[in-house]
């Protein structure tokens, strides 16, 4: 009980923090379907970010282990190939290793609602939690600052190729998820420092 | 695990000198590299956070700033920085400032220095950019390196494609390796070295000796032509110096004809003072001389002046593979206009397998002057031969790139007539007559016409020397926009034909009149006011914008404003060569232009020059523009050299803004 408060008073103190001095973890996930449920985690991808830098050292990728890997027939899944299976890793292995990275950081996606219900179910399978600092969605941000300024917002304009190219930021050969984690990371600078300008203002 | 990071590998891997790193090289610096969203706010303590380290711009534009504000380098996508403190071990003192946010990745010093142990390119690419030697890249292309066992040379896969910088880059930066081989297995004998080719021993002849004498020693070596030689009374007591050149023709016209006797001392008959070349020279070198001075036997000299043979047209034209030198030939001979126009409809494709082949392109610029001048002389003695000899000594003159010989297949004409004073309206007639066919007939020969009318068939473009100073003095004392202008033309002069003495007499009259301090400053003024590109896409350039849209203007840019800068210290030297290759060799020494700037003028000449050609031959038989390039056709080593090039211009034309342009 005593450290569920001590734990609650150090997020509260910490999310007061100006947002340049948090660390984060950009995080990219590939799933066989969209239910968390029923389809299952293929890779997960991230890295850490104490902006402005992103640490390339800190960059991880893991192909999960299933036991069968002719996911539903096809034989390239969200640009996994077969021979991408070789080196795999326990999913539980990976979530424990997830949860100590996200100790004390922001955990960023493009799109977290389904990215977080799939991390929430396979933590819960392997009984371990993760309790990031906060959750940012890199894709919410843009969704709202385009409906701020009264954009109307078009079909596709919201994938993460689409954010970061208005934002010049470099196109890269997305359907990886380490491409996408780091895209996603470098996404979430650009919105902080854009819209957020100096360092002082916190974004939450 | 760590991932592969396959986006940064393949973007290193278009990043020299990264690309000279093993892919297990490449693949630890992606894993230990940093990467930053550079903003302005987050600038300053960024770098201050994490100095000293090796830079790489992602992406985003960067003006790289001196302390006193000065702009170094305008870095977009692909550039480095940062390495000079990271090899001089000084601290770092440039600043940054945003032009729009970007990623930076940061390769740590600890990197860097275990990068530079364990790959040696790598290393030495940074030291030739530390140097700013980058473009001196291309200069070590030259034909001085080929070496004479031609045809069996063996080619590294390397160098089989010679015309792309990145592999040269490459080769190159295996220092360890002979240069001898570096040679791709087409290149044209054109560039063989003089030495290379003469065969046998020089053949000479005292100046003391008889006529007979001299026939004697020809016939029994079988020679057409001896050197004529005496005792050099200067340093070298028993060495020879080389006095003049006897010929079968000189026999035939001088001595026979004349009936003179056969016992007179063949110092009575000879050539002196022949025009010469250095063993050390190429085939080319020969090849311009001949057909500038249209003679067929140049002696050959080495370092120290001493004969070391003869080379004759003969010679020449037994090279083979060796198109120009026919092409010359049949120009030549050509016995008719038309013949002369048919002759000239092979120019383009012998100039585009030529132009292929060659390794030094200055050559390809010469060999068109050279091929224009023949054309010109050979139109001139057909209109000759049905208009009857001149009424008076003039002299044909080449302007602008014929002039300075740097010309392109689409360089149009530009040329003159200085006629002699007192000439009647029947006389003024035939010279309008000549102008206007030379100048028809070279457009008929490919040559196009002038749209701004520098012709000889131009009235105003045929004038006394009285007459061509007073235009020049005009420019020279009000100079206008417009007089500026010609004076870029008109001051790089050559006279292709006519009378040496007179055009000589023009050319020192003319070289005085540049002279002017007034004039200059003027003209200094006016190429400051010409922006070099900072950046190369088309929004870090800042120059006029949306002009040329997202290409690149390397002529008018580039090779003009370096012509430009070289002239203006000849001008105020007084030189009267117009080519700037020869200019600046002969500014070496200069007081106001430093020996460094020098050869930076030089190398950034030859690099644009050779990118120009390439992209010529590349778009060859398309309608694209022939000075404008695409930045992103270009390698990322090209672009950096095309950059450090136009540094090197903007630099130089600050030092003319700073030196002439406060005169006048």
């Amino acid at each position: 009980m005593w450290s569920a408060i001590k734990r609650w008073w150090q997020t509260h103190k910490a999310r007061r923090k100006p947002w340049t001095e948090h660390r984060y973890i950009a995080l990219d996930i590939e799933t066989s379907g969209l239910d968390p449920t029923n389809d299952q985690i293929l890779a997960i991808a991230w890295v850490e970010v104490s902006p402005p830098v992103i640490h390339y050292t800190t960059g991880r990728y893991y192909l999960i282990k299933h036991d069968k890997t002719d996911l539903k027939q096809s034989p390239v899944i969200h640009g996994l190939v077969k021979k991408d299976f070789i080196e795999t890793s326990e999913l539980c292995d990976v979530m424990k290793a997830l949860a100590a990275a996200l100790n004390n950081k922001i955990l960023i996606c493009h799109h977290i609602q389904l990215d977080w219900r799939f991390l929430k179910q396979a933590a819960k399978h392997c009984d371990i939690q993760l309790s990031p600092l906060a959750l940012f969605d890199t894709l919410a941000f843009e969704a709202s600052r385009l409906k701020r300024q009264q954009h109307h917002i078009q079909r596709g304009s919201l994938t993460l190729s689409a954010c970061r190219s208005r934002y010049g930021l470099p196109e890269y050969d997305s359907h990886h998820a380490f491409s996408d984690a780091v895209g996603c990371a470098e996404l979430m600078l650009a919105q902080g420092y854009k819209f957020a300008g100096s360092s002082k203002s916190s974004i939450f | 695990m760590q991932p592969e990071f396959t986006e940064v590998q393949r973007f290193l891997l278009d990043c020299p000198p990264f690309d000279e790193l093993t892919g297990e090289q490449r693949q630890w610096v992606a894993q230990n590299i940093d990467a930053a969203y550079v903003n302005e706010h987050n600038v300053d303590a960024l770098f201050k956070q994490h100095s000293p380290a090796l830079y790489i711009v992602r992406s985003g534009g960067f003006d790289l700033l001196a302390p006193d504000g000065h702009l170094i380098e305008r870095l977009e996508s692909h550039d480095l920085f940062g390495f000079p403190s990271l090899l001089s071990g000084r601290p770092v003192v440039n600043k940054l400032k945003v032009i729009e946010d970007g990623i930076i990745y940061i390769v740590s010093a600890a990197m860097f220095d275990k990068l530079r142990q364990h790959a040696r390119a790598f290393e030495q690419y940074f030291i030739r950019a530390h140097g700013q030697r980058l473009l001196s890249e291309v200069a070590r292309r030259s034909p001085r390196e080929v070496g004479p066992g031609r045809g069996e040379a063996t080619v590294n896969a390397d160098a089989s494609n010679n015309r792309d910088f990145n592999e040269t880059e490459r080769l190159t930066a295996n220092a360890s390796r002979p240069s001898v081989t570096e040679k791709s297995p087409g290149y044209d004998t054109l560039e063989l070295t003089i030495a290379e080719v003469i065969s046998r021993e020089p053949v000479t002849v005292s100046s003391t000796a008889s006529i007979r004498e001299a026939a004697e020693l020809m016939r029994d070596e079988k020679v057409s032509s001896v050197m004529v030689t005496g005792a050099d009374l200067g340093l070298h007591p028993t060495s020879s110096k080389l006095f003049g050149i006897l010929t079968d023709r000189d026999l035939r016209n001088r001595v026979i004809a004349q009936g003179l006797s056969y016992d007179i001392q063949v110092n009575a008959v000879m050539t002196q003072a022949p025009a010469t070349v250095y063993g050390r020279q190429t085939l080319m070198d020969a090849l311009t001389l001949m057909t500038q001075h249209n003679i067929h036997h140049l002696p050959v000299l080495d370092d120290n002046d001493q004969p070391i043979g003869m080379i004759t047209n003969t010679d020449l034209m037994r090279q083979q593979r060796s198109e120009p030198v026919m092409l010359i030939s049949a120009i030549n001979k050509a016995d008719t206009r038309e013949q002369l126009v048919a002759e000239a409809q092979h120019i383009p494709a012998y100039m585009q397998t030529f132009a292929a082949r060659v390794h030094d392109t200055t050559m390809v610029g010469r060999l068109l002057a050279s091929l224009t001048d023949s054309m010109t002389r050979k139109l001139i003695s057909l209109y000759e031969q049905e208009h009857g000899v001149a009424p008076s000594a003039y002299c044909w003159i080449a302007f602008g790139s014929q002039g300075r010989e740097d010309q392109v297949l689409s360089s149009d004409q530009d040329n003159g007539l200085l006629l002699g004073n007192g000439l009647n309206e029947q006389q003024l007639e035939w010279f309008k007559g000549l102008g206007e066919y030379v100048c028809t007939g070279l457009n008929e020969c490919g040559i196009p016409l002038c749209p701004g009318d520098i012709m000889a068939s131009n009235p105003d473009c045929r004038r006394t020397l009285d007459g061509w100073l007073d235009r020049f003095q005009t420019w020279t004392e009000s100079p206008t926009p417009k007089a500026l202008m010609y004076c870029q033309i008109f001051f790089d002069s050559r006279m292709v034909h006519g009378n040496k003495r007179l055009y000589q007499r023009y050319r020192d009259e003319v070289a005085k009149l540049g002279k002017s301090e007034f004039f200059l400053g003027n003209l200094a003024r006016l190429q400051v006011s010409v922006q070099v590109p900072l950046g190369l896409f088309n929004r870090f350039r800042g120059t006029e914008s949306g002009k040329d849209s997202d290409l690149i203007n390397i002529k008018r840019y580039g090779i003009a404003l370096i012509n430009d800068i070289v002239r203006i210290y000849s001008l105020q030297a007084g030189l009267t060569a117009p080519q700037t290759l020869v200019r600046l060799e002969q500014l070496r020494g200069s007081n106001l232009l430093n020996r460094k700037d020098n050869q930076s003028l030089a190398e950034a000449w030859q690099f644009l020059t050779q990118l120009r050609l390439q992209h010529q031959l590349d778009i060859w038989g398309t309608d694209k523009s022939k000075n404008a390039l695409d930045p992103d056709e270009l390698s990322t080593l090209t672009r950096r050299q095309l950059k450090t090039a136009f540094r090197i211009i903007k630099d130089c034309q600050q030092g003319v803004g700073l030196k002439f342009g406060r005169i006048g």
